[in-house]
C-alpha cells in the first residue's frame, strides 16, 4: 500500500517530541468522540481508528487513519491518510489520500491532531452519497511510488462536503 | 502625417540653431590643437552635423518621443514604494504597517483602497484582518505575570514573554519564530500572514515580524514586500533582462518600447525584446512559427554559403552585408541575394532591392502560369526569405553591439593617440554605432511585419520603405565598421610603408559617418512612422497612385515622395547649401554631388 512509506524520515525536532508528548496526554484524557488512538511506542506515526457517526452513512463502520509527523511538526502540517480499505467518498480516493484544505495550504500550528480528527468525522458525516472523487483513477495512477498527498497541488473548490 | 513630417523637419532646424555656439567653440578648439590643418570649409561641415547628433539624447536614436516610461533600481522602487504607505498613513491616520498591508491587499491602488475605506472602514478591516484596537499591541493587563499556555508548543509562559497579534491568541516567541519562518520560506504569501489560531484572522503587521523573526527572515519579508510592490501595481514590471534587478513604470497608452539601465530594450506590453514599429501580436506569432520551423531553418543557415563567382564556402563574419571574397577572387556581393554588391548602389546604376522576396523573378522573367507555379510552389521558401533576413539582422545587431564595446574600450582611445583629438569628440562614432544598433533591431523585427503583410499595394510601399532604410544602413554599417580600420594601426606589419591617413582624411571620415548616420535616423524614421500609421498613405485618397508610381518610379533612381518633408529646410538654407534629395544631407553650396551619398545635386 502507498501509505507504508512516509515522506522523508527524519527524527522529530525537541520542539516536535514535547509537543506530541503533550497531545498524546490530552487524548488518552480526553479522546475526542468517536476516535481511539491504537497503542504503540511510536510517537512520529499514529493510527487512529475512526467510527461513522450515527445517523449518518458511515454509521457502525470502522476505519483507519494514519499521521505521520514531520520533523518539524506543528510548524509544518502531519500527513494523514486512511488505510485500506478508505471510506467511499467524494473527497477521499481509493488510496487513501484525502482532499482536505486543513491539512494542506491552511494547516495552522495552532491545529491538532483532535482537531483535525474532528473536520475528518465532520466531513464524513456530510457526505451525501458514498462515492469516489471523479478523478480519482487517474490521481491514483499518478499517485504510484508512494507519493505523499503532500506533494500533491490540491484544488479546493467545494465547501459543501 | 504630412504635417506631423514637417512640423518634426522644423523643430530639428531650431534645435541645430540653438546649439551652434557651443559646437564652434568645440570646432576652434580642435583647430588649435591639430595646427590648423582642416580647411575652414570642413570644419563648418563637421560642425554641421554634429549638432543634428547632439540635439538629441544617445538613449533613443531613432525615436525621439517624449519618455513615457521610467526605469526604478531598488531604491527607486522603495522610496516609491514608501511615498505610497505614507500617503496612506496621512489620509487614513493608521500607522505605517497597518496602510503596507492595506495597500499589499489593495494591490497598491491607493484611490480604489481609500474608496473602500471610506464606503466600509469596518468591512476593510475585517477582510484584512486589522483590528481597531491595533494589531500587535496585546490587550493591556493589569497583572504583568499571569502564566498562560502557548497555543502552539503547549507550554507555560509568564505572559511578558509571549506575544499576540493584538488578538487574545498568544504564542511564546520562540513558536512565533518558527510560525513566521515556515512561512516566510513558502514565499510571498507571508505578506498576508494571519494569527495561527484558525478562527482569528488578525493580520501579522511587519512591525511584529521585526521583532520576531529571525535576521534571515526580516531580510526575506523586507525582499518580498519590494518585489509585492513592483508585481502588484499595473504600472510596473520588472526588466526580463536576466540578472537585472531594474523595474520599469510604464505611464504611456501606445509604443510600448522601453529601454532599462541595463541597456536591453524591451516591449513593455509583451515583455519580449523591443519590436517597434510592429505590433505585439506579430511579434509572438512569428515567434511561434520560428520555433516551429527552426529545426527546418537551422540546417539550411547554419553552413555558410558559396562565393557566387568562385564557389569556395564563404562564413559571414561582419556585420554589414556586402561581402568580398578572399584574394585572388575578391569578388564583391550581397551575403542576401548573392548578387554583384555592383548592383546594389546608385553610384553604378543599379538600386538596393535585395529585401524584396522574389522580385527579380517577376520582372517579366517568368510568363504569368510559371508566376503562378513559382508562388505555389513551397510556402517555405517565401518563409525562409523572412527568417534569413530576420535573423541575418539580428547577428548583425549582436556584431554591432560587440563592435560598439570595442570602440568604447580601446578604439577611441587609439583615435585619441594618434590624431590629438579628445575622446570627447569622438562621440560620433559611438552614435554611429548606436544607430547601427537600433536600426538592425528596427529593420529585423520588420521582416516578421513584412511576412504577414498580404495587401499587394501596401507590401509594395512598405517594401520599397524598407529597401530604402536598408540600403542606407548598409552604407552606415560599412563606414563605421571598414572605413574606421583605415584610420587605426594595422595589425599587418608590411601596410608601414602606405601613407599614414591625415587629421583631414579623418575630418572627411567623420563628415561621412555623421550624416550617415542622420540620414540613415532619417530612413527609419520615415519607416517606422509609416508602418506604425498601418502604411495609411497608400490607400489615402489621391495619394494612392501618387505614392505607388513614386515607389515604381524611384526604382530607376527617378524621384522621391519624401520631398515634400525637406522643402523647409532647404529654402531656410538656400544660401549656406543644398540639401541631398535622397539623404538629406545638407551639402556645401560649392559642391554638386552630395557628400554623403553621391547623389547629383540635379
Amino acid at each position: 500500500m502507498t501509505s507504508s512509506s512516509s515522506p522523508s524520515r527524519k527524527a522529530l525536532s525537541k520542539i516536535a517530541c514535547n509537543r506530541l508528548q503533550k497531545e498524546l496526554t490530552e487524548w488518552q484524557l480526553s479522546p475526542p468522540a468517536g476516535f481511539k488512538h491504537k497503542v504503540s511506542d511510536n510517537l512520529q506515526r499514529w493510527v487512529i481508528e475512526v467510527t461513522g457517526a450515527a445517523g449518518t452513512l458511515y454509521a457502525g463502520e470502522t476505519y483507519q487513519l494514519q499521521v505521520d509527523f514531520p520533523e518539524h511538526y506543528p510548524m509544518e502540517a502531519p500527513q494523514v491518510i486512511f488505510l485500506n480499505p478508505a471510506p467511499m467518498h467524494p473527497h477521499i480516493y481509493s488510496n487513501g489520500h484525502i482532499c482536505l484544505d486543513i491539512l494542506y495550504d491552511s494547516w495552522s500550528p495552532a491545529m491538532t491532531v483532535s482537531s483535525v480528527c474532528i473536520s475528518i468525522l465532520s466531513m464524513l458525516s456530510s457526505s451525501p452519497a458514498k462515492q469516489r472523487p471523479a478523478d480519482n483513477d487517474r490521481y491514483v495512477r499518478n499517485c504510484r511510488n508512494g507519493r505523499s498527498p503532500k506533494e500533491t497541488r490540491w484544488w479546493f473548490h467545494d465547501d459543501t462536503v | 502625417m504630412d504635417s506631423d513630417v514637417e512640423m518634426n523637419a522644423a523643430s530639428d532646424e531650431e534645435e541645430v540653431m540653438d546649439d551652434e555656439d557651443y559646437y564652434d567653440y568645440c570646432y576652434s578648439d580642435m583647430g588649435d590643437d591639430d595646427g590648423g590643418d582642416g580647411s575652414d570649409a570642413e570644419d563648418m561641415v563637421a560642425g554641421d552635423y554634429d549638432e543634428g547628433l547632439e540635439a538629441e539624447g544617445s538613449d533613443e536614436v531613432v525615436s525621439r518621443r517624449e519618455q513615457t516610461f521610467a526605469v526604478l533600481n531598488e531604491q527607486d522602487i522603495s522610496e516609491r514604494q514608501g511615498e505610497d504607505i505614507s500617503k496612506v498613513t496621512a489620509v487614513l491616520s493608521i500607522a505605517r504597517e497597518e496602510a503596507c498591508v492595506l495597500l499589499h491587499h489593495y494591490r497598491w491602488n491607493i484611490s480604489k483602497l481609500s474608496d473602500e475605506w471610506f464606503a466600509d472602514e469596518e468591512k476593510v478591516r475585517h477582510t484584512v484582518g486589522l483590528l481597531f484596537t491595533g494589531n500587535g499591541h496585546p490587550p493591556s493587563r493589569k497583572a504583568s505575570s499571569i502564566t498562560l499556555t502557548c497555543g502552539i508548543c503547549f507550554e507555560g509562559y509568564s505572559s511578558e514573554t509571549m506575544s499576540s497579534a493584538g488578538c487574545a491568541h498568544f504564542y511564546c516567541h520562540e513558536c512565533w519564530e518558527g510560525y513566521i519562518s515556515a512561512a516566510i520560506s513558502g514565499g510571498p504569501g507571508c505578506l498576508s500572514l494571519r494569527c495561527p489560531d484558525p478562527s482569528c484572522g488578525a493580520m501579522i503587521l511587519q512591525g511584529m515580524i521585526n521583532k520576531l523573526a529571525k535576521a534571515e527572515d526580516k531580510e526575506k519579508y523586507a525582499r518580498f514586500l519590494l518585489r509585492a510592490y513592483v508585481e502588484g501595481s499595473k504600472m510596473t514590471k520588472w526588466c526580463p533582462a536576466p540578472d537585472c534587478t531594474c523595474a520599469v513604470e510604464f505611464v504611456g497608452d501606445e509604443n510600448y518600447d522601453v529601454l532599462c539601465n541595463c541597456k536591453f530594450s524591451f516591449c513593455w506590453n509583451c515583455t519580449e525584446e523591443a519590436h517597434r514599429p510592429v505590433n505585439c501580436e506579430t511579434v509572438s506569432k512569428w515567434i511561434l512559427k520560428n520555433s516551429a520551423e527552426s529545426e527546418n531553418m537551422n540546417w539550411i543557415l547554419a553552413n555558410s554559403k558559396p562565393c557566387p563567382k568562385c564557389k569556395r564556402p564563404i562564413e559571414k563574419n561582419q556585420g554589414c552585408m556586402h561581402m568580398t571574397c578572399t584574394p585572388p577572387c575578391k569578388f564583391e556581393f550581397c551575403w542576401l541575394c548573392l548578387g554583384a554588391w555592383s548592383d546594389h548602389g546608385e553610384r553604378t546604376g543599379g538600386f538596393y532591392a535585395c529585401n524584396r522576396y522574389e522580385s527579380a523573378k517577376k520582372e517579366g522573367a517568368y510568363d504569368e502560369t510559371e508566376a503562378r507555379r513559382e508562388r505555389a510552389k513551397n510556402s517555405l521558401e517565401r518563409y525562409m526569405h523572412y527568417y534569413e533576413r530576420w535573423a541575418s539582422n539580428q547577428a548583425s545587431r549582436q556584431k554591432a553591439q560587440a563592435d560598439l564595446l570595442k570602440a568604447e574600450r580601446e578604439q577611441l582611445a587609439k583615435l585619441t593617440d594618434i590624431f590629438g583629438i579628445p575622446e570627447t569628440q569622438l562621440k560620433f562614432i559611438i552614435e554611429a554605432w548606436s544607430q547601427i544598433i537600433e536600426c538592425r533591431r528596427v529593420l529585423k523585427w520588420t521582416y516578421a511585419y513584412g511576412y504577414y503583410l498580404d495587401d499587394k499595394v501596401k507590401s509594395e510601399f512598405f517594401e520599397y520603405l524598407q529597401g530604402e532604410a536598408e540600403s542606407g544602413l548598409e552604407r552606415l554599417h560599412q563606414c563605421a565598421e571598414k572605413d574606421l580600420q583605415t584610420f587605426l594601426p594595422s595589425l599587418k606589419p608590411d601596410t608601414n610603408e602606405t601613407t599614414v591617413p591625415s587629421v583631414s582624411d579623418f575630418g572627411d571620415f567623420r563628415v561621412k559617418l555623421a550624416g550617415l548616420t542622420s540620414v540613415t535616423r532619417n530612413y527609419f524614421e520615415n519607416l517606422v512612422r509609416a508602418l506604425e500609421a498601418g502604411l495609411e498613405d497608400v490607400h489615402a485618397t489621391g495619394q494612392g497612385a501618387a505614392t505607388t508610381s513614386a515607389a515604381t518610379s524611384s526604382k530607376k533612381g527617378g524621384t522621391k515622395p519624401k520631398k515634400k518633408q525637406h522643402a523647409k529646410p532647404s529654402s531656410d538654407h538656400s544660401d549656406d547649401g543644398w540639401p541631398c534629395e535622397r539623404c538629406t544631407f545638407l551639402n556645401l553650396p560649392s559642391v554638386d554631388v552630395c557628400s554623403v551619398c553621391e547623389k547629383s545635386r540635379y
